[in-house]
């Protein structure tokens, strides 16, 4: 049965997703609620009183009371007639800001993607001369993993102080020339590429660890012609996860966009969900929607075309490398582990709401982060701050480990939900769900869960696949066993632990998803303490008291190191897990110490 | 198909009597026979798992053609062929796991179905099932007691369990001590034998055991072996055994039916399967089986 | 007696200072088909691995190889080919077996037609029918019996004169196994050496004419295959012959064995 219905049921589901999204999309006037005709009658008519009257004028002026059907398929046909709407508080039509918004996104990307290439390139290119030289390390991700570990709108208001007010080289706001996208190309390429060469330098070394590689090298094929095969047989496995990358350049474009004052979609959309405007709210996520659409497409395609005619007979699956896991590697995290908490707890002493000090007061033994544009103890904020963001997160990991199990245990059907929550960043939902609710903890809250239970959801999909491939799982039908005391009894626990323990160890990067919706100004309001928020009104002050931004980009790259240090246990330990269920170790590939190691191919009866 | 005879050389007949009393699934008697079964998974195939090719050089992964067995009570059966002939896929439409896109299984005049767990219960209490490796089918993290009690209340068997699980335990000659030890806790060979009692435990008249020791070392092997013919021999068990060694065929089964892309090729005693093959397949794996068996004959050129 | 075709000189193995194989010295003669045996752990896949020069990072060897030069084509070559137990992932999957053939066959100067003619002659000659319909297939619509067939005809396209076929009949069916070991009986016509490292004595002593006993990265004895059958020295020989008759005598099937025997040796 396998085949035939697996393929009807994911083209189904993905296709149901789309259409969902779309219907999202469209029926968002209405999922706006009543708070849809205030904006716009404060916005066009700032003279008239809120009176019944006046509301249910703008009402039926956009059309809100014929519920949400009807408004949806106006909506859309208006869309296949090239009419993506009016603005509520412009009054305008839509459709030239956002494709002239458009263009300089999909400018900005591309300078982007020339820089995460470039990365990309340099980081893969020691796997490579590793591989032809024989040299089978372990992947060493530590530069790869530093350079993924800093969240775009962290990256951006660092270059901003670095690039553009300490060094002068480029300028610091505005879109005129090339020179005004050097920056902000690098704070969306340098993590993109450091996670994308961080995959295929992986990729490339399992592949030059694979046997046939010995075989080829036996029959005498240069280094050229070994390097394109293995290129050709490593980069279909880190194709979809690379197309991720970059369609999560999309929300990494947003924060860039803000930090930069570019006139990009990122920021038209920001702009129309703090302004509840949701027709250019629409188009935009429409816009985006088919970006992500085209590059989904397109790495396909190039999977495919990568793979030749081989894909019919199911090739044999990559194994991965081991990810670095050991103590060394652990000792950094660790060591920002321990200082965060130390920060965290000092903070939670002082007291962050009260301006007791000079507006900007520079550090000092009394005041060791120094004070804000309020006069408020940054450290207090800082300590403060970590309680709700984290405290925050815990509960989103927790909604998220819930969800992911639930849907991971009926993976087929959940393929296309699954693919568009793991493909879509949290600042987008974000942007709609502020948009919808106006922007608040809850809604950020809301908008970063609605998006992290993917990988929860995929994780327990492999777990309890390999789980129901155990033989002493495969006969319990033959003993009686029925299909639901099988999921529950049988599958259900061994799935719980190592996802509970998957679940924490996305904490901290949960917690960076929040602080870039704060930092945007799409989750709490002044005077939350809350990190993203922190920064973001640091900034503004960078060049007069540059420790406004130092004390809340410190504590975000701190926990930044941890997240990435978490993840990369996280990984090694889901590796293992997979391997230990029958997947084909490589001899001298396996993460084990060197004399077990040799033992291997000898016991290979 | 009408081997009748081919049936009457099996043992055990006179020893049914001996435990019949205590089969409990005695409502359901008659012989399980599968009847013009066919199967094909549809193409394409998403996954590899490739496991033989026709002499046309087409990819058979266990597909069935109008495949006919019959295992009368109390015999012993043989299913020989190499990998991807298709005995395992006639294993699992057998055991109501696979659906088959034509034709029937049935006990006595039952036909049987996959379906509901409860829809199938009769069945499950009347054939059971040793896979591969016996001992990698029990549950690391239950006792053995829950092990072997797990069937008896899923298939709700009538009678004291407690009773039923302390007898399969001694039919198995697993002390009783061992009841709350973890698989973890026993020897292999003690597994192993866990793994029969749970079949026997919900006291089946059939056991369908696939390559039960194609995975064991040859000490252990030759446990299994030989706790498998006694117990047939004295609980007047049917035994339909798949393997692709004509050796344990020739020591277990008076029967023996030769499988090869899909169908039956051969159905026959045993020894005259192994003297006189009438099928190339038959012969080929005749061959095979001697030419890997001991003693090996020195091959020509040896000679210092 | 001619040069042999590879003569291993104490050949040690180790790694961080323990000894996995202790000093090995043993040599084979053109055209001779040699058994390794050994339980699992005795050393001898990384004996292979060392004379296939594919030895796992972190095992330091010493002692000398030494690969004749006067076995037929193809001479020159400094290691030995290897196949292994598992030849799913010997081939790239996403290239057709008759674009891997051509690559030893191109870079020995055969011209595109000819190398396709060529690929198409050695994969007959390890016994595959029809090898035109087999050049563009994929690894993942052949079996394991074809695999392992036809990495023994890329290692002829090598002209390696020494094949080291580790535990290559292991993962197969009975019959697969017979015609797998047929094809390794063709490899050494025409001058060409095989090592066969097994644990499966009765594998080895119908394909090979003289066996070496590795045990514990030693090796503990060394004879024709004949008189190591019947007159087995090592205690842990005698346990290996013991074993493999102990379980013949049970499996009451010696008549039928042995008839089908003297034919297969006939042929």
């Amino acid at each position: 049965m396998p085949g035939g219905t697996a393929f009807v049921k994911v083209t189904v589901s993905r296709v149901l997703a789309l259409v969902a999204l779309v219907v999202l999309i469209g029926m968002m006037p209405w999922l706006s609620g009543r708070g849809a005709e205030y904006t716009i009658l404060r916005a066009r008519y700032s003279d008239r009183e809120p009176t019944p009257e006046a509301l249910a004028a703008v009402r039926a002026e956009l059309g809100l009371e014929q519920g949400p059907l009807p408004l949806f398929l106006s909506w859309i046909r208006g869309v296949f007639a090239g009419d993506l709407g009016t603005s509520w508080i412009s009054n305008t039509p839509v459709a030239p800001g956002i494709v002239s918004a458009l263009s300089v996104s999909v400018t900005l990307m591309a300078f982007a993607l020339a820089a995460a290439a470039i990365i990309a390139l340099l980081l893969c290119t020691p796997a490579v001369m590793d591989g032809l030289r024989q040299r089978r390390r372990p992947a060493s991700g530590a530069l790869s993993a530093a350079l993924t570990s800093l969240p775009e709108f962290l990256l951006a208001a660092m270059l901003l102080v670095a690039g553009a007010i300490w060094l002068r080289w480029f300028p610091p706001f505005g879109w005129k020339g090339p020179e005004y996208a050097v920056l902000p190309a690098l704070s969306l390429g340098i993590p993109a590429g450091g996670l994308i060469g961080l995959l295929a330098s992986d990729a490339i070394r399992a592949g030059f660890a694979e046997q046939w590689v010995a075989t080829w090298r036996m029959s005498g094929a240069g280094p050229v012609r070994l390097t394109a095969a293995v290129l050709r047989r490593a980069l279909p496995a880190v194709l979809p996860q690379i197309g991720l990358v970059l369609i999560g350049l999309t929300g990494g474009a947003v924060a860039v966009e803000k930090v930069y004052a570019i006139p990009g979609l990122g920021r038209a959309l920001l702009g129309a969900a703090s302004a509840q405007d949701i027709p250019t709210l629409q188009a935009g996520m429409l816009a985006l929607m088919g970006l992500a659409l085209l590059v989904g497409t397109l790495t396909t395609a190039a999977r495919y075309l990568l793979i030749g005619p081989a894909v019919r007979f199911g090739t044999l699956p990559l194994a991965e490398p081991p990810r670095p896991g050991n103590r060394r590697q652990l000792a950094l995290p660790a060591a920002a582990g321990v200082t965060l908490l130390l920060i965290v707890g000092a903070g939670l002493l002082r007291e962050p709401f009260t301006s007791d000090h000079a507006r900007l007061a520079a550090p000092g033994w009394s005041l060791p982060f120094g004070a804000d544009a309020s006069g408020r103890d940054l450290l207090a904020r800082v300590g403060h701050g970590a309680v709700g963001t984290l405290g925050t997160a815990l509960v989103v990991v927790l909604a998220c480990l819930v969800v992911g199990i639930a849907v991971g245990l009926f993976p087929l059907a959940a393929t296309g939900p699954l693919e568009v929550a793991n493909a879509a960043p949290p600042i987008l939902a974000g942007l709609v769900v502020a948009a919808l609710s106006g922007p608040s903890a809850h809604g950020a809250a809301v908008a970063v869960a609605a998006v992290s239970w993917a990988p929860l959801a995929a994780h327990t999909a492999a777990l309890a696949q390999e789980a129901r491939a155990q033989p002493y799982v495969q006969i319990l039908p033959v003993l009686g066993v029925g299909r639901a005391r099988i999921m529950f009894r049988y599958v259900l626990p061994a799935v719980a632990w190592p996802l509970l323990r998957h679940a924490m160890l996305r904490l901290p990067g949960v917690a960076l998803a929040l602080a870039a919706l704060g930092f945007l100004g799409l989750g709490p309001q002044q005077p939350t303490p809350e990190w993203g928020l922190i920064l973001a009104e640091g900034i503004g002050y960078v060049e007069r008291a540059p420790w406004a931004v130092l004390a809340p980009a410190s504590a975000l790259v701190l926990a930044s190191v941890v997240a990435v240090g978490l993840a990369g246990a996280g990984h090694g330990a889901r590796v293992t897990a997979v391997n230990s269920a029958g997947a084909v170790p490589l001899p001298g590939t396996d993460p084990v110490p060197a004399q077990e190691r040799v033992q291997a191919p000898a016991g290979a009866r | 198909m009408s081997d009748g005879g081919a049936f009457s050389n099996s043992d055990g007949g006179g020893s049914v009597s001996n435990s019949g009393g205590s089969n409990s699934g005695g409502s359901v008697t008659g012989a399980l026979a599968a009847d013009r079964v066919s199967f094909a998974y549809p193409a394409p195939r998403f996954r590899g798992g490739v496991h033989g090719t026709r002499h046309d050089g087409t990819l058979h992964n266990g597909t069935l053609h109008n495949v006919s067995l019959h295992l009368a009570p109390s015999s012993s059966t043989a299913l020989v062929g190499s990998s991807g002939s298709g005995k395992s896929t006639l294993v699992r439409i057998l055991l109501a796991l696979a659906k088959p896109s034509a034709g029937t299984v049935a006990l006595g005049a039952r036909e049987v179905r996959p379906g509901l767990a409860r829809s199938l219960r009769w069945y499950r209490q009347a054939v059971q099932y040793i896979p591969q490796n016996p001992a990698g089918s029990l549950d690391p993290r239950m006792t053995v007691s829950q092990l072997l009690g797990e069937p008896l209340r899923q298939l709700r068997v009538a009678g004291n369990h407690r009773a039923l699980v302390g007898e399969a335990l001694e039919r198995v000659e697993v002390p009783a001590g061992l009841m709350e030890r973890r698989p973890g806790e026993l020897s292999g060979g003690q597994n192993q034998r866990v793994a029969i009692a749970r079949a026997l435990a919900v006291q089946p008249a059939y056991l369908l055991a696939d390559e039960p020791v194609s995975g064991l070392d040859l000490p252990l092997r030759d446990t299994v072996l030989s706790l498998l013919s006694s117990l047939v021999r004295e609980e007047g068990l049917g035994l339909l055994l798949v393997t692709h060694d004509l050796g344990t065929a020739a020591r277990m089964c008076g029967t023996t039916s030769v499988m090869a892309h899909g169908r039956i090729v051969e159905h026959g005693p045993t020894h005259r399967v192994l003297d006189s093959p009438g099928s190339p397949e038959a012969a080929a794996l005749v061959q095979a089986s001697a030419a890997l068996h001991f003693p090996p004959a020195v091959p020509a050129g040896a000679a210092p | 007696m001619p040069a042999p075709a590879l003569s291993v000189t104490d050949l040690a193995l180790s790694s961080g200072g323990r000894q996995l194989v202790h000093p090995l010295t043993f040599s084979l003669a053109a055209g001779e088909r040699v058994a390794l045996l050994g339980a699992s752990g005795s050393g001898k896949s990384l004996t292979a691995a060392a004379l296939a020069g594919s030895l796992p990072e972190g095992i330091s060897a010493g002692g000398t190889i030494t690969f004749g030069a006067g076995s037929g084509a193809g001479s020159g070559k400094d290691r030995a080919a290897l196949i292994r137990q598992d030849p799913a992932t010997a081939l790239n999957p996403l290239v057709p077996i008759g674009r891997q053939l051509a690559i030893p066959l191109r870079s020995a100067g055969y011209s595109r037609p000819d190398a396709k003619a060529e690929a198409a002659r050695l994969l007959a000659r390890a016994g595959i029918g029809e090898p035109a319909l087999f050049l563009p297939r994929y690894t993942g619509q052949l079996s394991g019996g074809q695999l392992q067939r036809v990495c023994i005809a890329l290692a002829l396209a090598c002209g390696t004169p020494v094949l080291v076929a580790d535990e290559p009949t292991t993962a197969l069916d009975a019959v697969t196994q017979n015609t797998v070991l047929e094809t390794l009986r063709m490899w050494s016509t025409g001058g060409r050496s095989l090592l066969f490292i097994t644990h499966d004595l009765a594998a080895a002593a119908s394909l090979c004419t003289r066996a070496l006993v590795m045990e514990a990265g030693r090796i503990v004895e060394q004879a024709p295959m004949a008189d190591l059958l019947r007159n087995p020295l090592h205690p842990y020989t005698v346990r290996l012959v013991q074993a493999a008759s102990g379980s013949a005598d049970s499996s009451a099937e010696g008549a039928a064995a042995r008839s089908a025997t003297a034919t297969a040796v006939a042929a």
